[in-house]
């Protein structure tokens, strides 16, 4: 199938998806969810008052147009204002998801680039002593939480040895940089175990394919044949592990921005949760299923471009 | 290729944390507050001010008719953009104010050539119609809900209508001329002048108002001693000196225990006595403390985990932060904290039992473990420091007393817990919540009550607390003015769930005193009112009470004139900075 038809076949899948997603934050929001003008209005309010703001709020109103509310938000993008803040949720939006990008993406950049080198490096001496150590401190590093991460980095390499900011954020570049160091570097300390465990595994399995034993009876080298064979094959669930991630780095880290004092968009949800505050949890979850979408779409597309074997239908 | 990419990524971080090492320095020159606050600022509207972070950044920029005086204890209201205290009609129910001549609003595009103009009693007008616009919807409407002439009739007007006419006279609130302000209350209500030291009522322009729209929130326009060119939603908010600030000058009076240790040094001074302010947002605990440590943050109260690093107890700050000139300041707060029945249980009902379970709490165990130590065990609602709080009484439904506990609950039909259902404590999910509900099922274990946690969501806690289908639930109160009243608030019956009276206690005699004293002007009759209804409700007990906290702050010695305080707003123009004694310590931290 034609790629331009595929990717507009697969864009329709927007439609039907929105429309579930939407069903789904109607029934958190009315069914599971507390009564946000209570929260709203604060330990003051009165049946009045509360009465008053569902109205204002339009939450007095037929399901069916409350649920319409939401589908039109899902497809215009116009999530109004925050319930809390008052403020213009898209201008929220794009002042929160600049500094949370600005840790993610050099952070993931690293992590994936560093693993998969660290992934071949090892495939190259597998089972010797060097694959052995670089996995058991795989292991070791995804055994430790998070928090031990950030709390240890922020006192020993923030504090003790003033190498980093212990936290705090400033817009623009270069402004922004030394207080989004320690964060990447957390960031790659937290992935690269996972990271690496898993590109290993994606390597070897390659590497006893039969195509790579002929390429070394041909007198291939063997870093020819890491970097020309067994990466290019690899690709697949290389792409679909690293491009299905990239939506949720728009997202940010919870723990890393609430640490680091980052305005991220990570803990503008925490607080929109908190607060009961459904306009910016209606968007937050509206933009996570569509990039979500997008990325996927991204992914079956680039499986094209690495293995001309593949083919959209 | 993968080489190539390693270069260029090598060369990237490379480049990166040689633009980490060009981190800015504090300038010497200039001084400088640096705060912190572990909530973001919902926004600069004065009628929105709800929590208190938002009310001390409203209160920097924005000022009301009165304040706290700010070395004098018990707290005293003195004028601030009021010229004088106001005149009081012999019946209590009309305040006259003649406010300050030449009080400019800051300069700003809003007004003609971007120059402020002078600040007019209809600007009061003004700025109370939108705390009462139903369109706005403000958080602080509960302040003068039913307490000003016309104001109700005027919101309830307008509450189906696309927007308010401002323009339309309120019996209750006027402007009698350019300099004179009147209100009119519906009923006697003597606590109304603390309203007016309040963010909620503080003067904002209409023109600023009219240009902004519903961006007025992100572009404050005030009167007060500093500027905020521009508020956005981020974790830093930089403050400066308001240039056009009129002649206001630091206090030359003080209480004796501010005077002896020398909050009287800049007596006289012009204010602000800083450059510039900024706070930062910092959630978290950690960074907080480091930050302290580290001399980019002026101060902080103690976070929990680091409380034993910085206070022996018995003697004060650790040695350690002593000899970095580090000082400990310890301030009784205007709050209870307190595990509430419903009412609404019929179970509830039996005092026996409600005095039962509150003895077998142990109040010192709470205050142990989740105070510190630092707090002041509560024996009834009003906190030491406002009248009503009675010295030295102790009540005597204050656990633990296992033995009595027991027998109590046999007096209330359940011996050894047997025919009591089992009780279901509402905590929200954080740890310490959890852990405290886990302390009040065990002491119940002691006694043969059964009870279990039910975690929730605050969202879903505070739903089960406002339907009243919350059975026990713990919570603490914070003062909104020094006032009895307004704890005591929290126990009338007609403030019901969802109104404050969360726990639906209602006694005709408690409610028929209250609504004597709540009359009163401050008087030792009222405060007598006030010490019976405070017995009352120690003998009824309601509530399990919990603690008075006390507020445990560090601060650099460089930091001149910091109080800590339960009503703080505006604080930051007394508060000064010693810049050579900073810039020597601050190099040794």
């Amino acid at each position: 199938m034609n790629i331009y038809v595929y990717t507009i076949r697969r864009s329709l899948y927007v439609i039907p998806i929105l429309l579930g997603v939407s069903m789904m934050i109607f029934f958190l929001f009315n069914f599971i969810s507390g009564d946000p003008t209570s929260i709203l209005l604060g330990p003051h309010a009165t049946a009045v008052q509360m009465a008053e703001l569902r109205q204002e709020l339009g939450l007095d109103r037929a399901w069916y147009f409350q649920y319409w509310d939401i589908v039109k938000s899902a497809f215009t993008f116009d999530f109004g204002r925050s319930w809390t803040t008052k403020q213009q949720i898209s201008s929220m939006l794009s002042s929160g998801a600049i500094p949370s990008m600005t840790v993610s993406i050099p952070a993931f950049i690293i992590s994936t680039v560093l693993s998969i080198s660290i992934a071949l490096l090892i495939s190259f001496f597998r089972g010797g002593w060097l694959d052995k150590t670089v996995v058991f401190v795989c292991v070791t590093m995804m055994s430790i939480s998070s928090l031990a991460y950030i709390l240890f980095s922020q006192w020993f390499f923030a504090f003790k040895l003033g190498w980093f900011e212990i936290s705090g954020y400033e817009n623009g570049f270069p402004d922004f940089v030394p207080y989004v160091l320690l964060p990447i570097l957390i960031w790659v300390m937290m992935t690269i175990g996972p990271n690496v465990r898993f590109f290993r595994t994606v390597m070897l399995d390659e590497v006893y394919q039969d195509y790579v034993r002929t390429a070394r009876s041909k007198g291939l080298s063997e870093y020819y044949i890491l970097f020309k064979h067994v990466l290019k094959n690899a690709m697949i669930p290389i792409i679909t592990y690293v491009v299905i991630q990239i939506p949720f780095l728009i997202l940010g880290a919870l723990l890393t921005e609430s640490f680091f004092g980052i305005p991220g968009l990570g803990s503008m949800t925490l607080d929109a949760i908190n607060g009961n505050d459904f306009p910016v949890i209606k968007a937050m979850t509206i933009l996570t299923a569509v990039a979500y979408i997008i990325f996927s779409l991204i992914t079956d597309v680039l499986y094209t471009v690495v293995d001309p074997r593949v083919r959209l239908k | 290729m993968l080489k190539q990419i390693n270069t260029l990524l090598v060369t990237t971080i490379f480049l990166f944390f040689l633009l980490g090492g060009c981190a800015k320095k504090v300038d010497p020159n200039v001084k400088v507050l640096n705060f912190v606050i572990s909530s973001k600022v919902k926004g600069m509207d004065p009628v929105y001010a709800a929590d208190k972070y938002s009310n001390n950044e409203i209160a920097r920029v924005y000022e009301g008719l009165l304040e706290y005086h700010y070395l004098k204890r018990p707290y005293t209201l003195v004028p601030n953009l009021a010229a004088s205290m106001p005149k009081v009609s012999a019946d209590g129910l009309t305040y006259t104010f003649k406010i300050k001549q030449g009080v400019m609003f800051h300069d700003d595009i809003c007004f003609p050539r971007g120059k402020g103009r002078e600040l007019e009693a209809a600007d009061f007008v003004y700025s109370i119609k939108r705390l009462a616009d139903p369109k706005l919807q403000s958080l602080g409407w509960w302040l003068l809900d039913g307490k000003i002439k016309g104001l109700n009739s005027w919101r309830k007007k307008y509450s189906s209508a696309d927007a308010a006419d401002y323009s339309e006279v309120v019996e209750g609130l006027q402007a009698l001329d350019k300099y004179t302000l009147q209100f009119k209350l519906a009923r006697p209500f003597p606590q109304f002048l603390y309203s007016l030291a309040m963010p909620f009522t503080f003067a904002v322009a209409n023109e600023a108002v009219t240009k902004y729209g519903k961006e007025f929130l992100n572009h404050p326009v005030g009167t007060g001693p500093f500027i905020l060119p521009a508020f956005e939603q981020s974790n830093k908010i930089t403050y400066v000196k308001n240039p056009t600030f009129r002649e206001k000058l630091y206090p030359s009076e003080a209480s004796e225990e501010f005077k002896k240790l020398g909050y009287l040094a800049d007596a006289g001074k012009r204010l602000p006595l800083v450059d510039k302010i900024v706070v930062k947002t910092m959630v978290e605990s950690q960074p907080r403390w480091l930050n302290f440590l580290k001399g980019k943050l002026d101060y902080i109260s103690i976070p929990k985990d680091n409380f034993d690093t910085a206070v022996i107890p018995g003697k004060g700050i650790s040695d350690k932060l002593a000899k970095k000139g580090i000082i400990l300041l310890i301030t009784p707060s205007l709050d209870v904290t307190y595990t509430s029945f419903n009412f609404d249980h019929k179970l509830f009902q039996n005092k026996k039992l409600r005095q039962a379970l509150s003895l077998a709490i142990d109040i010192h165990k709470v205050n142990k473990l989740f105070y510190n130590d630092t707090g002041l065990p509560a024996n009834s609602v009003i906190p030491p420091g406002i009248a009503g709080h009675i010295k030295g009484f102790v009540n005597k439904y204050q656990g633990p007393d296992l033995e009595r506990s027991k027998k109590l609950l046999a007096e209330a039909g359940y011996k050894d817990g047997k025919g009591l259902p089992e009780l279901v404590y509402e905590t929200t999910a954080s740890t310490t919540a959890r852990l405290q509900g886990d302390l009040f099922v065990r002491r119940m274990a002691l006694i043969g009550v059964k009870a279990r946690i039910q975690q929730n969501t605050w969202p879903e806690m505070n739903k089960k607390i406002n339907n009243r289908t919350a059975m026990i639930w713990g919570i603490a109160w914070s003062a909104d003015y020094p006032d009895a009243e307004n704890f005591l608030q929290l126990l009338y019956g007609p403030n019901r769930a969802p109104g404050s009276n969360k726990a639906g206690y209602n006694n005709p005699a408690f409610n028929r005193m209250f609504e004597v004293a709540s009359r009163m002007q401050d008087s030792p009759e009222r405060t007598a009112f006030y010490e019976r209804l405070n017995l009352l409700v120690a003998e009824d007990s309601p509530w399990i009470f919990g603690v008075h906290r006390q507020s445990y702050v560090i601060k650099h010695g460089w930091l001149k004139n910091y109080i800590s305080s339960d009503f703080d707003s505006g604080q930051a123009q007394y508060l000064n900075i010693n810049l050579k004694e900073k810039i020597k310590k601050i190099e040794v931290l």
